[in-house]
Order: C-alpha cells, then sequence, then structure tokens
C-alpha cells in the first residue's frame, strides 16, 4: 500500500452496530485520492445513485485523504459525501478541522455509515473499534453543546462531528458541524439525521508514514512561507468578507432575492465598517497558516463572518442591520442550517409574499425580526418553516403560480452569492455543476474577475476556462487542500504532484493529475445519471434568463446562449 | 476601499507610478504589472492587464484580489 493511506475505510451499519474494516486498492485510491474522489468512488460502489437519501440503506461517507495529518498547510481536510435530499444528485461538503486528523487515526482511509439506529445515538470509533452510545439527552441541542456534552461524557482526545435541531428534523439543508466548522451544503446533516445518528466521536493512534519525509517537511515549509504571501492577504486582513463591497461596486451582489445586484445599504455589512464598529478575533482551521476566520463581537459572543453569510442573511434579505445579520448567522450555526440555502429560501418566500404567491404577511424583505423569526421555525419545521425546510425548489412546487421562475436554486441547490448575469462564466458554472449551483466546485468567476473575458457578455470561449477551473476544484477537493491556497501556486499541478509524490511515492505527474481531476468530475456526472439526470437539469431559473439585471441592463443572459455554452461544454468534457 | 489620484496615461506608467508614490504597493506590482494576485478594472467594466492599455483623464481603476470567493 503507498505511503500516506491506510488501504481500508470503515464500514459502520448503525442498524445493528456492526462495523468492518474493507480493503481499498491502491489503483482505486491513485485514480481518486481521497476526499470528494474518493467519497464518490465508494458511493458508486454501493449502488448509492439510486437510494432515497433520507432511506437508512443510503450511505454517507467521510473521506480523508492522503494528506491529512501531513505537516502540508490547510489539509486537516475531509469530505462528506452522500446523495443530496435537496437536490437527489451527488453532493459533497468539506471541512477543515481536527476531526479530519482523528478520524483518519482511527486507522482507516474513509468512514462510510448506513442504517438507522433505533433510538438517538452517536458513533463511538476509538482506534477502529466502534460502538453506539444513546444521545437521547442531546435531543434538540445545538451542534457546539452536543459536542461539548459528548466530550465531557467520553473524555478527552476525541474529536466530535455532529448535527444540530435542523439536522434532526430533516430539514434538507442541515450540516455536519465540528469544532465551529460546518460540512455545510446540500443536507448532509439530513442523512446523518435520518440515520439517527445525533453525532460521530472518533481518536485513535495509527499515523500514516510519509515516503519522503525530508523533502515533505521542506516542501510544508516552502508551502507554509508562500501562503503568509500577498496570494492569501485577502483571507487574513478582511476574510471572504471583503468580497462584499467589490460585489456590489461591480453589480454582483445578490440583492432581495436576485431581484437587483446593488444593495444600497451594503457598507453596513462591509467587514470595513464591522472592524471600525466591533471587536473582533482572528483564528485558523487545524493545521492552516493562513488564518481566514475573523470572529465579530455579538453582545458576548463571537459569530465567524464569511461573506456567504453576509450575502445570504443581509442583502438576499434586503437586511442591513449588522447584529440582526451576525445572529442569523449565530443562529444557523445552532441549529446546523446552510447560510445560504436557509436565506436564498427565505428571501424567495419573502418575495413569494410581495407578490402575494405566499399568505404570510409578516415575512418581509428588510424585516431582521421576520429573518429571525423564519430561521427559528425552519429549525423547528413549525409553520411555514415546514415549507421552507424543504429548500426553494420544493417550496415553489407547493406555492405554485410562477414561482419556480423566481426560485434560486440550479437542481435544487440555492445559489451562491454570485449574480449570474455580472459573472457569466461563473453562470455556466452554476448549471452544469453536479451538486448544483455553487462556487466551491467551479472557480468560474475568478475568470469573470480577469481580462480573460467580458463577463457581462461571456462567449464560447469562457467554457474551456469554466471547465478548468472545475477540474482543479475537484482535485484540491481530492487531495485534499483549502481553495485559499490556489492563488500561491506558480503551477498546481506540478507543485500538487510534487506533493503527492512525496508523501505517497507514486510517481505521479501532473498531466496524470490533470487527467485525475477528469476523472473525479466524470464520476460525479456518472453518479448523476445513474441518479435520474437529464440534460434539462444543467440551467439557469428562468428569472436569470428573461431579465437583464436592473441595475445593470448591459448584464444579460439569454436562454439561447446559455444553451449553447452548456451544450459546449457538454461537448468539450465529451459527454 | 482606500483610494488616491494618479496621473497616467497607460496602466503600466499608472502602476510605476503608484509603486514610487506609495512604497509598500511596490511590493505588489512587478516594473509596470501587477502580482498575478491581484487584478485590475477599468471603470468598474472591464478588466484589464495590458500595460499598454490608455487611461483617459477622469478613468477609475480599480486594484482587488484575483481570488473573489469565499
Amino acid at each position: 500500500m503507498a505511503f500516506g493511506y491506510h488501504g481500508r475505510y470503515l464500514r459502520v451499519d448503525v442498524t445493528n452496530g456492526s462495523a468492518e474494516f474493507l480493503p481499498l486498492d491502491e489503483a482505486v485510491l491513485r485514480a481518486y485520492l481521497g476526499g470528494s474522489g474518493l467519497g464518490v468512488r465508494l458511493l458508486l460502489e454501493a449502488g448509492a445513485a439510486d437510494a432515497d437519501p433520507l432511506a437508512p440503506e443510503a450511505p454517507l461517507v467521510f473521506a480523508f485523504s492522503p494528506l491529512v495529518g501531513s505537516p502540508l498547510t490547510t489539509s486537516a481536510k475531509f469530505a462528506v459525501v452522500s446523495k443530496s435530499p435537496l437536490t437527489g444528485r451527488i453532493n459533497d461538503s468539506l471541512a477543515s478541522s481536527g476531526f479530519a486528523i482523528a478520524g483518519k487515526r482511527c486507522g482507516c482511509d474513509a468512514i462510510m455509515i448506513v442504517g438507522r439506529t433505533p433510538a438517538l445515538s452517536a458513533i463511538v470509533i476509538d482506534d477502529g473499534e466502534v460502538h453506539l452510545e444513546s444521545a437521547e439527552e442531546f435531543r434538540g441541542s445545538t451542534c457546539q453543546e452536543t459536542e461539548a456534552g459528548l466530550r465531557a461524557r467520553l473524555g478527552n482526545g476525541y474529536r466530535i462531528a455532529s448535527i444540530g435541531p435542523a439536522g434532526e428534523r430533516a430539514v434538507r439543508y442541515a450540516t455536519i458541524s465540528h469544532d465551529g466548522r460546518h460540512a455545510g451544503r446540500g443536507g448532509s446533516g439530513a442523512v446523518l439525521g435520518a440515520k439517527n445518528v445525533k453525532a460521530i466521536a472518533v481518536r485513535g493512534t495509527k499515523y500514516s508514514e510519509w515516503a519522503h519525509p525530508k523533502e515533505l517537511t521542506e516542501l510544508s515549509r516552502s508551502l507554509s512561507k508562500r501562503s503568509f504571501g500577498p496570494a492569501t492577504a485577502k483571507y487574513r486582513e478582511l476574510g471572504t468578507a471583503s468580497n462584499l463591497l467589490t460585489f456590489n461596486r461591480f453589480g454582483a451582489l445578490p440583492t432581495r432575492n436576485f431581484q437587483t445586484g446593488s444593495f444600497e445599504e451594503a457598507a453596513s455589512l462591509s467587514p470595513e465598517v464591522l472592524n471600525a464598529t466591533r471587536s473582533k478575533t482572528r483564528d485558523s482551521c487545524a493545521a492552516c497558516t493562513i488564518g481566514c476566520e475573523h470572529i465579530y463581537s455579538l453582545g458576548k459572543t463571537g459569530v465567524r463572518v464569511e461573506y456567504e453569510n453576509l450575502f445570504a442573511l443581509g442583502s438576499l434579505c434586503g437586511v442591513s442591520d449588522a447584529d440582526t445579520v451576525l445572529r442569523a448567522s449565530q443562529l444557523c450555526d445552532q441549529l446546523g442550517l446552510d447560510t445560504i440555502s436557509a436565506g436564498g429560501t427565505i428571501a424567495f418566500a419573502m418575495e413569494c409574499v410581495e407578490r402575494g404567491w405566499l399568505n404570510e404577511p409578516w415575512l418581509k424583505f428588510g424585516d431582521g425580526g421576520a429573518l429571525l423569526r423564519a430561521i427559528g421555525m425552519i429549525g423547528s419545521r413549525e409553520g411555514i418553516g415546514d415549507l421552507l425546510a424543504e429548500g426553494s425548489r420544493r417550496a415553489a412546487q407547493v406555492i405554485g403560480h410562477n414561482s419556480m421562475a423566481i426560485a434560486p436554486q440550479v437542481k435544487g441547490l440555492e445559489i451562491p452569492g454570485y449574480e449570474p448575469r455580472a459573472l457569466q462564466t461563473m453562470a455556466l458554472g452554476f448549471a452544469v455543476g453536479a451538486r448544483g449551483a455553487d462556487h466551491n466546485r467551479s472557480g468560474a468567476y475568478e475568470v469573470d474577475f480577469s481580462p480573460k473575458v467580458d463577463r457581462r457578455n461571456v462567449t464560447i470561449d469562457a467554457v474551456q476556462h469554466a471547465i478548468e477551473t472545475e477540474d482543479k476544484a475537484a482535485l484540491m477537493d481530492s487531495m485534499i487542500m483549502c481553495k485559499f491556497l490556489r492563488g500561491v501556486f506558480e503551477d498546481f499541478y506540478t507543485e500538487s504532484a510534487e506533493m503527492l509524490r512525496n508523501v505517497t511515492g507514486w510517481d505521479v505527474t501532473a498531466d496524470e493529475l490533470r487527467e485525475t481531476a477528469k476523472r473525479i468530475v466524470s464520476a460525479k456526472r456518472q453518479f448523476n445519471v445513474l441518479a435520474g439526470w437529464t440534460p434539462a437539469e444543467d440551467t439557469l431559473p428562468e428569472r436569470f434568463l428573461n431579465t437583464p439585471l436592473p441595475n445593470d441592463p448591459a448584464a444579460s443572459l439569454s436562454r439561447e446562449r446559455l444553451d449553447l455554452l452548456v451544450a459546449e461544454y457538454h461537448r468539450q468534457r465529451g459527454w | 476601499m482606500a483610494s488616491c489620484q494618479v496621473q497616467a496615461g497607460t496602466l503600466g506608467q499608472l502602476f510605476e507610478a503608484l509603486a514610487e508614490q506609495i512604497p509598500p504597493l511596490s511590493t505588489l506590482i512587478c516594473k509596470d504589472r501587477l502580482q498575478s494576485s491581484l487584478v485590475a478594472n477599468l471603470n468598474g467594466d472591464r478588466f484589464i492587464s495590458d500595460p499598454e492599455t490608455p487611461l483617459g483623464e477622469n478613468d477609475c481603476v480599480l486594484i482587488l484580489s484575483a481570488d473573489a470567493g469565499g
């Protein structure tokens, strides 16, 4: 077996509490690496594409990677891979924390969970030994309360991933949380909740060895040093929230359910103003030298602020009060809700109310109290919250009228904070994304923010660029490394090959990794095809295809042009 | 977002002038070009990189991180 791997995964059936290690062939590991790639491969082997994602037999995979536990900066990451209950398609959510390191030290490269326990339970994996414990005392507890309570019960050394009340109630965009971080998108928390699993606790002593430790240490030092440079300055100084005013300036800040791309009160939510008006601390994920986390004070507590929180719970809902947006973000963290889908679904409902399609007159754009109330109702599935817990696509099917045209989603996944008409390479990335509208699986917005394309009128030339960013993301999500490092690399594939050579001992090359990336993208597509994908899914909601952006009429994307881009994308992919 | 006014006829001249007038910026500018971690935008419209790009009297050049994501 190659260095950096254990060569096996742990399969836990929580119906009867059984667990077994199953071998992983080295050829499979070399072909899919780890993280997203390994996760989707295991799901394909398990025949997961056909299953109801909330059924007991549907597998949920925590996939680690060869780099986890190495001294390479940002490598303490894992992927949670399953069929999404929100989209019915592949879902891979990534997160960073000591859970990745502790999970891999249990002596496996992935943990697959199937089945359903009769009572709410915690899976405890101690150096590869598995047992279930009651988690009834944590029913209704927040993710943070569950982690703290379970750690107090089990003792030190355990790393714990858990779901909040939203996951217990099968909210279709519930997260899995650990150490304040979330595997956020696509509803993996609902999949775990459907198994009656509240938490997973891991600890272990089984270390992987590296093929070339001396060279790896030198490479790690170099990468860490470069991670302090200008390519990551943005993340250190203001964090991802610094996008807010930039996007607003470019008319690309989604506002009031994508009715416009400019929010007149954006400044009040900007990190520049937050910095000036409240205290802030910085933090970083485990084994990371970048330190992108900016935690702003809210009363006596602190709230981690990212651009996507500010956009989804701020401008998208028309809310400009910073305290309210921070509180909404904190509430999502506590309940275990994806902030993008929560904000997107609530903003959609607000517009439906505005149009007279939904009789919830209290749910108005700009009303912070209504935003907080709606989040709470989603977490508890009370009243209108029960419908909104299903996500905007399913809600539109119930609300009727022409609401599907304004439901801000692709394949059911709510669109992140990039206005598609103003950023049209990103629009293509959203349309063709395997897990739906997603900025982490397609970095095509980078192309829009470059001289390579005219972002408001992209041509067929944009397709190649979109494919390149998607391939790169697939490789980073499988090795796994943080995407905030991407600007640090001078030659991403060559340097990635060097990392893998030093960790695994394989004679891997840049060209091999380019093929690996394409293989992983294709595997996700294969999963979706088996799950029922049709070409009609690779599109955007009607709103974006028949209405120019009101604040920037030059930003217009016709259905015909998007269809051409998508067809060319499929052609170049060979699909 | 900080701003300043600079006299320059082209993008390259602008960067050279910025590096001279604001020394901390010189580490982000390689002669007449931005480092790869940054991009320049003209008047909130198109992104530009060619040092020979002409600039008019009231043109506004935005300099921002090349990594927009988050």
